[in-house]
């Protein structure tokens, strides 16, 4: 299965507000809200596919600004 | 310890995320434990113009990972969604692997000997019969720099013909003219960190946010961390960059020429100017006006520069006063007064940028040169924060097609074929007979295609590039290409796409880390990467294959190199030595994540033409625009006017159709769409069309419609309420698409200074399907 570790960035002052909303995504582990409001999140699926249905969809979330990649290992694929 | 590999996985992707995010996390044991098996190396990303650095993890000879390279500046460690399809583009199911060569009608696999011989035999033939400008090599701004410099020295320097274009004619030329006319130079003055450093952005007609999302991060976290910041976007369709800027400012197709020049009316009339600054480093220019459209063969235009006082020019900006650009615009002339105060304002450090807006324009050098009007009068340039910055489509747009000049009419370093001084540099370095590179040069990408279709070019190589998709007017240079009597094209590319369907051979290729390569990115930083995996059966890379042509047309002696990379580095940067474009050696650029040119005695540029950061300007000169020695060292302000798009809608084509790109696929889509992953993201282009308009037409949302175009028409369901929103007349279609070709309803009109055609104004027609 397909892992990524993701950073979200979002309006200022909603990052709690917006952790809790992807966090109710189903292949999401929200990490950390750091002190700036960068969430830091772990997606994974079944899939790449899957994947990147997630943060396609992190990326229309209220209050998102925008969801970043930083590390993804598909070896098991 | 109870820990799964996946948890080790999980622990890794969380490490990394904190780490790019800035967060004093320490990397947890654990995952480098579970990194430990995978080597990484870096390379730059094989998408856009950006240049982000990506880190990519092999393990038993395939890639199993990829990260944000942290030591990257451009990113920081931080990739975009496109990151996730950076090392699948290499492992679809469709790769081309074997040559194929059209026989009865049927692409039947070969072996390399017999297709390089068939496509050598083919080029002898032509260049026999009817002479060296009946072939041509067709590449793009996703060629290596070497790539481009093989290609560039065979046709040029070889073969003794300057039909040598690349895609990158269609999408930054107007930029490149731009730059020439205004500074004799091409390429940005500043770099990225203007993004960081600036307080003040315009952005025209530019949808970062989608196509720049790394750069536009950048931009918002500046803002988060400077409430001061401002972000303008002025633009013809509302989108997800409109959505994150302070004001969303829209304007009618084409007007943006009459926007600017009212923007520096107000500058002018107000004396909000730089008086110092113009007198020192300005001087005042005028062109021909109504200069066509490009849309005969064999279009012509030499344009005609005259100087004119600062007087003369401002009798030239009193027709676009804020009320007169207000009917025309449709931006409010209070909106405009508003735009010009905050572009001067002292207290202000202005950025603008654009891409495709300005640049795909039938007047795209003039909207280039209107914009560095404006900053040439406020004197906001080649300050940190303070710049003009055109950005770019793709990866090596700047580094291989700009730099090394794999345009007709030029040579590396802005050096151009028609000037017989750098024609002898060029033959010099070259090692070949003076005179062997032609004076004048024959066709732009549009030309050269047109060239095809009446016959006057018979063979064709395209290589990284999907010209049969992405040009205008798409119908005809289809047909064209399939119209026989000694046509012969050949493409060279790692999937089936709308080109290789024309094709008489197919050569498969190998691409990204399956190569050593090297990028030049949009702020001149050249970044390099070394092969790390192979590529799929028996795939080459396109320098070996415009090599093995070389060879077997009699000009290996172009290319006697051992480390082929290298050596061919060393030469090439003999070009740039002393021209201001100075590059560093090859090993440099093995080791640093990439350095802005001029690199001067190991030393990287960040903001050309300013005291202290280029070794060219000496002390007490502060600015000086050096390369521009005709006009003493002084840029150019142009008195460019507003005039009309090629097609304007009518009562029987009542739209304005643009054309662009989404955030999920990239260019026509042979690498994203290839992904099954990216095409259920955004699967199919649609039409986005305001909702008033459907409204009047009867139209509901997603239900299919029937475009035309004076050219073609095609069916595609409708968006009322997607990621962008059209505004009212206007509809928008992203390119990506092979299954639904867009451009065959695109007007391939262009430019008459850059030769760029205009994807994103023509006059189409809506009705239900």
């Amino acid at each position: 299965m397909p892992v990524s570790g993701i950073v979200v960035r979002c309006l200022d002052g909603c990052a709690d507000a917006v952790a809790g909303r992807i966090a109710t995504f189903e292949g999401v582990e929200v990490h950390g809200v750091l002190p700036d409001g960068q969430i830091v999140a772990v997606v994974e699926a079944g899939t790449v596919q899957g994947e990147v249905d997630i943060v396609s969809q992190l990326h229309d979330v209220k209050d998102v600004i925008t969801v970043q990649l930083a590390y993804h290992n598909f070896e098991d694929l | 310890m109870g820990l799964s590999r996946r948890d080790f996985l999980k622990a890794t992707a969380a490490a990394a995320a904190f780490a790019a995010a800035g967060a004093a996390v320490l990397k947890p044991k654990v995952s480098e434990a579970a990194d430990g098996e995978i080597k990484w190396d870096k390379a730059p990303c094989r998408f856009c113009g950006t240049g982000c650095g990506v880190l990519v993890g092999v393990k038993d000879g395939k890639i199993v990972a990829t990260k944000g390279d942290p030591e990257a500046p451009v990113n920081k460690g931080l990739n975009c969604i496109k990151g996730y399809f950076l090392s699948k583009i290499l492992y679809g199911k469709d790769r081309l692997t074997k040559p194929l060569i059209r026989k009865g009608g049927k692409m039947v696999e070969s072996s390399w000997e017999e297709a390089m011989t068939l496509i050598a035999s083919k080029f002898k033939e032509s260049i026999e019969k009817h002479g060296p400008d009946s072939v041509a090599i067709y590449g793009s701004g996703q060629w290596t720099v070497f790539e481009g410099y093989a290609a560039s020295k065979l046709f040029k320097g070889g073969i003794g013909t300057n039909n040598v274009e690349p895609n990158a004619r269609l999408c930054m030329a107007s930029a490149v003219t731009g730059f020439m006319t205004t500074f004799a130079s091409d390429e940005p003055m500043g770099c990225y960190d203007d993004l960081d450093l600036g307080d003040t952005y315009f952005l025209w007609g530019a949808n970062m946010a989608e196509c720049h999302p790394v750069l536009f991060s950048r931009l918002i976290d500046n803002r988060l961390k400077n409430p001061n910041v401002k972000i303008i976007d002025f633009g013809t369709r509302r989108t997800r960059t409109s959505q994150m800027a302070d004001k969303y400012i829209r304007f009618n197709p084409q007007t943006d020429l009459a926007l600017l020049n009212a923007i520096a009316h107000v500058i002018v009339k107000e004396k909000l100017y730089d008086e110092n600054f113009i007198k020192s480093h300005v001087v005042f220019k005028k062109g021909k006006t109504n200069i066509g459209y490009g849309l005969e063969d064999k279009f012509q235009f030499v344009d005609d520069p005259k100087p004119i006082t600062f007087d003369e020019y401002t009798e030239f900006l009193k027709t676009y006063t804020p009320e007169y650009v207000a009917k025309l615009s449709g931006v409010p002339a209070a909106t405009i007064v508003e735009m010009a105060r905050l572009y001067a304002d002292k207290d202000r450090k202005v950025t603008s940028l654009w891409t495709m807006g300005f640049n795909q324009h039938t007047r795209g050098t003039w909207a280039n040169n209107l914009a560095y009007n404006v900053h040439l009068l406020t004197g906001k340039i080649c300050k940190p924060g303070e710049n003009p910055m055109s950005l770019t489509g793709q990866p090596s747009a700047c580094g291989t097609t700009r730099e090394v000049g794999t345009f007709t009419h030029r040579l590396p370093a802005d050096m151009m074929v028609a000037n017989p001084e750098h024609r002898a540099i060029a033959e010099k370095i070259w090692g070949i007979p003076a005179g062997k590179i032609p004076a004048k040069p024959t066709y732009n990408a549009t030309e050269m295609f047109r060239a095809l279709d009446r016959g006057d070019i018979k063979v064709v190589w395209t290589q990284v590039t999907n010209p049969f998709q992405s040009l205008p007017n798409l119908n005809r240079y289809r047909k064209g290409a399939r119209k026989g009597d000694g046509r012969f094209v050949i493409v060279s590319d790692m999937y089936p796409t709308k080109s290789t369907e024309v094709a008489d051979v197919i050569l498969p290729s190998a691409s990204w880390v399956e190569k050593e390569g090297v990028f030049g990115n949009a702020e001149r930083r050249t970044q390099q990467w070394y092969k790390m995996v192979e590529p799929p059966g028996e795939a080459r890379n396109d320098l070996s294959q415009t090599i093995d042509l070389a060879v077997r047309l009699g000009h290996g002696g172009l290319f006697p190199y051992k480390y082929v990379e290298k050596e061919m580095w060393e030469e090439y940067r003999k070009f740039n030595e002393g021209q201001g474009k100075d590059l560093a050696p090859y090993e440099t650029y093995t080791k640093a994540r990439g350095l802005r040119w001029p690199v001067v005695n190991g030393k990287e540029t960040l903001y050309r033409y300013a005291e202290g950061y280029d070794p060219y300007v000496k002390a007490g000169e502060g600015i000086k625009f050096y390369k521009n020695k005709k006009d003493g060292g002084k840029a150019v302000i142009w008195a460019r006017p507003y005039e009309p798009a090629a097609e304007v809608p009518d009562k029987s084509y009542p739209f304005w159709l643009c054309t662009g790109r989404v955030l999920e696929h990239w260019h026509t889509g042979t690498m994203t769409g290839r992904v099954p992953e990216l095409k259920r993201a955004y699967p199919a282009a649609v039409c986005e069309m305001h909702p008033d308009d459907a409204k009047k037409l009867g139209i509901k949302n997603l239900q299919k419609v029937k475009i035309s175009s004076r050219r073609g028409t095609i069916t595609l369901p409708v968006s009322l309420d997607g990621r962008g929103k059209a505004e009212k007349g206007n509809i928008f279609v992203a390119f990506f698409d092979e299954t639904k070709l867009i451009n065959e309803l695109c007007i391939d009109a262009y430019c008459p200074i850059s030769g760029e055609p205009d994807y994103k104004k023509c006059a189409v027609k809506v009705e239900k399907a």
